[in-house]
Parts: C-alpha cells; structure tokens; sequence
C-alpha cells in the first residue's frame, strides 16, 4: 500500500544543520524515487557527509523534515536538543561509513548477526546462513571466523556492507566507503555496490571517484556551501554541467584525474 | 662482616610459605573487590550526572594523592573510632587496599572507555542497536579488552603495595620476612629470599603484560 511507485522514497525538506555558529546545511530540498541512485558530489566541507548523517539519524538538525515512504521520521524541534527521530523508522536504513566501523572484538559472522538477533531477535542459526550466503556471494565465505584486524582495507569495506544488508534496508547510504583504501582495493569495494545497483536497491552515494560516480548514478547531486547547487542525470551534471561552480568543480577534479 | 647463610632461611621456609600464602589471599581478595569498585567509579566518571561524577572524582584523587601506608593507618586507626567496631588486621589490610584498588583500576576503566571511538557509536546507531546492546555487546566487551593490559599492571603494583600492611601487624610475606630476619640477625639473606619470592611472581606477570598487550592492540586495531 504505502509502496506506491509514484510516492517518493525519500523526501527532505528545508533541512538546516548548524554546528555551533557554523550554518553547514542551509535549507535542502529533495524528494528521491524507489530504485534512484543518487551520487553526490561536491568540494570539502559542502555539507555531503552532514547530510547523509542527518538522514542516518546521527546528528541533530536545526530545522525542517526527513521522510521516509511516507513517514516524517527525523523533524527539528524548538531546540536542536529536541530533534524527533523515529528510531522504527530509522532502523530501515542503512549506512556504511568512510572509516571501517566493524566492531573489532568481534569476527566477521558475529559483526553480521549481532543487529539482527538483537534488534529483530532473529534466530542465530538462521541470521548465520542469510550471513554466510550474503558473504559468500561478496567474495568473503573464506573468512566468517576471521577478525576484522585480520582482513583487508576491501574486506573490510565489504563485510561493513554486508553487515549492513543483513537488515534488510529499503535506503543504503555510502559515505566516501573507498576514501580509505589503497587504489588496488577499489575496484572490489565498487564492484559489490555495483551489484546492489543492478538489484535496484535505492541508494545514496558520496564519492570522489568520478568513474564510479558515471557508472552508477541514475541521478547525481553537487553540493556546496551548504546547498545544491545542480541536481540532474549524470550526463547533464558530470557531462555538461549548467551551473558554473559545477563545472570548475569538475574540471577541477577531471583534471587531477588525469 | 661474615659470610652469608642461607639456612636461617630455610629452616623457616614454612613460615614464609604462610606468609606468601596471605599475601597472595590479600591481593585477590582486593583485586576482584577494587576492580568491581574501578569500573563502577570509571562510569560514574564518565557519566552526565554532575554530583556522581564529583563525588567519584574526590574518591579517586584522594586516593591517588595520598601515600598507601597513611591510607592504611588511618583505617586502621581511624575507622574503628569512627564505626565504633574492632577491626581484624586482615579486614583493614583488605579495606584499605580494595579503596586504593578501586582508585586506580577507575582511572584505568575511563581511559578505555574514553578510547572506543564515536565511529563505534555511529556503528550502533546505524545498525539501529537497541542501548543496552551496544552497552553489553559494544562498549563493555571492547573497555574490558582495552583495559586488561592496565588492569594487570596494577595487579602488579597492589601485590607489591601489599607489603605495607605488614606494619599494621598483619602477619604476609612481608612481616613474617622481617620477623625472621630480626630473630635469626641474618638481615641480608632473610630480606634477599623475600624480595626474590615477590620478584619472582611479579616479574612474569609484567613481562605478559606487554605481550598480551601486543595481542590486544593488534586485535583491536581497525
Ligand atoms: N562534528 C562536527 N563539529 C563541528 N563541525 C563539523 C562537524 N562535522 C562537520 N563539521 C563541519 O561541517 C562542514 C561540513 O562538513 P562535512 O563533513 O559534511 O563536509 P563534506 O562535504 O562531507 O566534506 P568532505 O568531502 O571533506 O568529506 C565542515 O566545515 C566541517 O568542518
Ligand atoms: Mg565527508
């Protein structure tokens, strides 16, 4: 019922985040698709990881709404102190983070299990075998009892998604997951989100990679200053941008590339 | 002055067997109770409740600030007038120690709190991680880990603090060494064989501090 495909997934509005005096989220407005793939990008310091902290429920905000599949579950409230966020709501979401976050105390199978068997109070034997297909499936069925000091940058990366698929999210938020990694780590980290893509999981995407950033948007943001500056299909954005700063911006980064 | 003879030592090797087996009873009794003591403390440290967090802070550097034997003496002396009950040798020893265990495992216990990093956290929030989980399963698992390497150390130190308590008449390594070396006046054998016997059961214990030590930082390392 509330799956309707004209409804939007997401939409945001007039979402204002400040840190202490610093306005770093001025107003921004955004309604995403069921199946959109929207890559953001834009200089440091824009506002790209605040916003996707905001739409995780991580950070309080200073003004306007998020909603999901119809339900407003983050709103500002008279104080940032009093921010609303429906955690039922949140919970249907997922984020991975530029810096691993795997818990280190743990292998990769209980990293995998720990959420869903406390959270939704899934049997382990059953949480185990989703958790051994899913890892089996991004490469990793080696390495279930291996500890996250144990494995690579790209392992890593992958087990922190697959960690966060085990809860089934209807949202996937990547903030700059390759950053860290050494460019041969990469491709492997890309290829599992590739995946995800042609499954048409609904996703956001920060990233400097500008190859990747073709390959799998569906639509593609730039972000500065607090603001979208340009929203549009990558061939537009990427390809020939309206808007000035998006285009130094690209240049920019095109050219450091080569 | 003569040589040494060490079969003074061994003719109360016994006795100081006793001893060391007091000595021993005395540090884990304070160990588990100051640990249990250190990691309360550790969170009242970190916690938002204002008066928790002073009222532990005062504990603690009192603690810390003030030399274990005036520690020692003053609850020996002092909190049977206060209470207005006797106290055993062995109850003071083990009060004393435990509170001055408890002072320096909490600070222990808040430096590993403090290193688990927000991403930690982040983690938790996004995975939606009811609290109480990502306190059992997240946070103390990891400030345990993190603590032991410390945490061990000061078992080190209390076991060899320990020997204060001997001049409050209780009857551990310490005092029964000095006993026998008064009795025999064989100062330098008697005073060598007990610095040996607590050499030898600290020293290991320090050298696998920095072994598991290494393990641990290698395993938490991310
Ligand atoms: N916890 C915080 N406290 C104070 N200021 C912060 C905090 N987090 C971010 N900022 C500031 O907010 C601004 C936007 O930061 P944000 O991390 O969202 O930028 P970004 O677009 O992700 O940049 P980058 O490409 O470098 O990751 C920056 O000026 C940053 O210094
Ligand atoms: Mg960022």
């Amino acid at each position: 019922m509330r799956d309707q495909p004209a409804a939007p997934l997401v939409s945001v509005s007039g979402l204002q985040k400040s840190y202490g005096a610093l306005k770093v989220l001025k107003g921004i407005d955004l309604t995403m698709k069921p199946g959109e793939r929207l890559v953001v990008i834009g200089p440091s310091g824009g506002g790209k990881s605040t916003l996707l902290r905001v739409m995780m429920g991580l950070e309080t905000i200073n003004g306007g709404s998020v909603t999901l599949a119809g339900k407003p579950y983050i709103r500002a409230g008279a104080t940032p102190a009093r921010t609303v966020i429906d955690i039922a709501v949140r919970r249907s979401i997922g984020m991975v983070f530029q810096h691993y976050t795997l818990f280190p105390h743990l292998n990769v199978m209980q990293n995998l299990i720990l959420a869903p068997c406390k959270v939704r109070g899934e049997n382990k034997v059953k949480a185990s075998e989703r958790a051994a297909a899913l890892l089996t499936r991004f490469g990793l069925g080696e390495k279930l009892t291996a500890y996250p000091s144990q494995l690579s940058g790209g392992q890593k990366q992958r087990v922190a998604i697959a960690r966060a698929l085990m809860l089934d999210p209807r949202l996937m938020l990547f903030d700059e997951v390759t950053s860290a990694l050494d460019p041969e780590l990469v491709g492997e980290v890309e290829q599992v989100i590739l995946q995800l893509a042609k499954q048409d999981m609904p996703m956001m995407i920060v990233t400097h990679d500008m190859w990747f950033a073709k390959n799998i948007a569906s639509r593609v943001l730039f972000c500065a200053g607090g603001v979208i500056v340009e929203d549009g299909p990558p061939e537009q954005v990427l390809g020939s941008p309206k808007e000035e700063r998006t285009r130094d911006f690209i240049d920019r980064v095109f050219h450091i590339r080569q | 002055m003569d040589s040494l003879d060490f079969t003074a030592v061994l003719r109360f090797r016994d006795a100081l067997l006793q001893g060391l087996l007091t000595t021993l009873e005395l540090t884990l009794i304070c160990i588990v109770l100051g640990c249990a003591i250190g990691f309360a403390v550790g969170l009242a440290r970190t916690s938002t409740n204002l008066p928790l967090r002073n009222l532990s802070s005062v504990y603690v550097e009192f603690f810390r600030g003030t030399p274990v034997l005036i520690q020692l003496f003053w609850i020996f002396f002092c909190l049977p007038l206060l209470l207005g009950i006797e106290l055993s040798n062995f109850a003071s020893g083990v009060i004393a120690l435990t509170l001055y265990m408890g002072a320096i495992t909490s600070e222990t216990f808040r430096a590993s709190l403090k290193s688990i990093g927000r991403e930690q956290f982040d983690a938790c929030v996004a995975l939606g991680l009811p609290r109480w989980a990502q306190i059992t399963s997240v946070v103390l698992p990891q400030a345990l880990l993190r603590a032991i390497p410390t945490l061990l150390s000061n078992c080190v130190s209390l076991f060899k603090e320990s020997a204060l308590v001997s001049a409050v008449g209780m009857a551990d390594l310490m005092f029964i060494g000095s006993n026998i070396s008064n009795n025999t006046a064989r100062p330098v054998e008697v005073l060598t064989v007990v610095a040996l016997i607590y050499f030898v059961i600290a020293f290991p214990l320090t050298r696998a501090v920095t072994v598991i030590e290494r393990r641990i930082l290698q395993k938490l390392a991310v």
